[in-house]
């Protein structure tokens, strides 16, 4: 009853929010280029991409006009590839963004994060970091499809948990071959004195959608929500289920908050090339302007509709369902160009393992 | 209007946020991004130069005592600027670690204490170690 109540008093919170629209994380895709390959890339990048870098004045120029309208110190600026570190000015970049009052971090695989860069980073005011780790060593690795990739990752582990001034976490991508090893993974965080853990399934996008084994199955699923649950009571490192879906009746129990999905309401993205969108894992399809003809701050006012007015996603499998008030069609990155039907629900998939049990118990 | 309707809505955004029990919803990472970042940090810039010639000195590394990951190094026009974490004093070291490229300059160690803004300039002059 508590739980209805307060999920309902969630919704008029995320109307509002959804009114206010007040623009506070943005995304950079500084970069297409990779280190690694992963199995289970969502943006399907290489080493050698095509596509070239975006050079800093451009995207520094078109976010100045952000703080007409904002306090540059309340957004955040992701800086995301690709993997950023790959950029040679990247300290260059994050200094200049600081200097301009914009906070900024980085979404790391860790494989190039040295001392050296640590303490340039740092020092050019990062102020944020997330790095990958997707299990123990050989799982690590093959997912990374890197045999020195765990080891470099738990470097950049040792550096980052080390400071005192970083806001961090740490986020792991479950799949059929890592879910049973998440104890171990768990344990050996917090003896790397990690504070903060985020876990995500694969979504069926970029190189992902080649690769089915990684998709979780119902029960595995359900595994990972009990997992998230339990670690929850463990007061030595603070786990918690990505805001990548919503869950039904495991909302409360594996988040701090209900689901949201900001993309469009707080978050914004520039991508490689010059689109504005919001987060960069959604189809390019939704992209809602490009800097390099409009202005980020009328586009940020004035578009974004698609994503504020959530509506035309009650269709397909969301058209029936009795949670759609909560869940909205869940994340934007599971809708492609079509927009007629989410690409996966784990809340569906969640209630058919419950319905099953009840079935083999009634019987 | 539109000022005055925002202005509610910050102030239902508190409400809801309160009542809905999730404090945390004003804190937020987006999907495949990292944590926002609410650090308090400091800025501190200047210039080093030289206290014979009055030039700018390139490449000298202006870095905090006990601080081993905060560091940044002068550029052509002896400027620097450094990001730290808050403290109410710093002891700022000045080193000439170059070798002898850009001339060889005394190291120097100075206190810097806070002003209420989070921002300090320090303007340096190095004695030519020659």
């Amino acid at each position: 009853m508590l739980n209805r109540l307060s999920q309902s008093i969630f919704n008029l919170f995320k109307a509002n929010e959804t009114r206010l629209h007040e623009l506070s994380y943005l995304f950079w895709e500084c970069t297409q280029r990779c280190n690694l390959k992963c199995r289970h890339c969502g943006s399907d990048c290489t080493a050698n991409s095509a596509i070239r870098d975006m050079p800093f004045d451009d995207f520094l120029q078109a976010i100045l006009p952000l703080k007409s309208a904002f306090f540059a110190k309340n957004i955040t600026v992701a800086i995301t590839g690709g993997e950023p570190l790959l950029r040679s000015d990247l300290a260059q970049c994050g200094k200049a963004l600081r200097q301009n009052g914009f906070r900024w971090g980085i979404v790391t695989n860790g494989y190039a994060y040295t001392p050296e860069v640590h303490a340039q980073l740092l020092s050019a005011g990062m102020g944020a970091i997330t790095l990958s780790l997707d299990g123990l060593h050989d799982t690590h690795n093959w997912l990374r499809a890197n045999p020195h990739s765990f080891d470099n990752a738990v470097r950049a582990l040792d550096l980052i948990a080390s400071s005192k001034r970083l806001f961090y976490d740490v986020v792991t991508c479950v799949n059929h071959l890592n879910i049973n090893e998440l104890p171990l993974l768990k344990e050996f965080l917090i003896s790397k004195n990690v504070k903060a853990w985020r876990l995500f399934t694969i979504a069926p996008i970029g190189r992902a959608k080649d690769n089915a084994d990684l998709q979780l199955t119902p029960q595995e699923l359900t595994q990972l929500m009990d997992f998230i649950a339990n670690a929850r009571t463990d007061k030595r490192i603070d786990t918690k289920f990505s805001c990548e879906a919503y869950v039904g009746k495991y909302e409360r129990k594996v988040r701090d908050a209900c689901f949201f999905c900001r993309a469009g309401i707080n978050i914004a993205s520039v991508l490689i090339d010059g689109s504005i969108s919001a987060c960069p894992n959604i189809n390019r399809h939704f992209a809602q302007g490009n800097i390099k003809q409009d202005n980020f701050l009328d586009i940020w006012n004035s578009r974004f509709e698609v994503m504020r007015d959530r509506s035309w996603t009650k269709t397909g499998i969301c058209a029936k369902c009795r949670d759609y008030r909560n869940c909205k069609g869940g994340a934007m990155h599971l809708w492609d160009e079509k927009q007629d039907a989410v690409m996966g629900c784990i809340h569906q998939k969640i209630n058919d393992v419950a319905e099953k049990e009840r079935w083999v118990k009634a019987e | 209007m539109g000022k005055i309707a925002d202005k509610k809505r910050r102030i239902l955004r508190g409400i809801f946020g309160g009542l809905s029990l999730t404090a945390v919803a004003f804190v937020f990472e987006a999907c495949y991004g990292m944590p926002e970042d609410f650090g308090l940090d400091t800025r501190i810039e200047g210039v080093v130069k030289s206290k014979t010639t009055n030039e700018p000195i390139e490449g000298i590394k202006v870095s905090i005592e006990h601080e081993v990951d905060y560091y940044t190094l002068t550029d052509s026009n002896g400027q620097f600027v450094l990001f730290v974490p808050m403290e109410d004093r710093y002891e700022v070291k000045f080193e000439d670690v170059d070798s002898i490229q850009n001339g060889i300059f005394l190291p120097k160690d100075t206190t810097l204490i806070r002003d209420a803004y989070g921002e300090l300039t320090l303007n340096v002059s190095l004695e030519d170690a020659q």
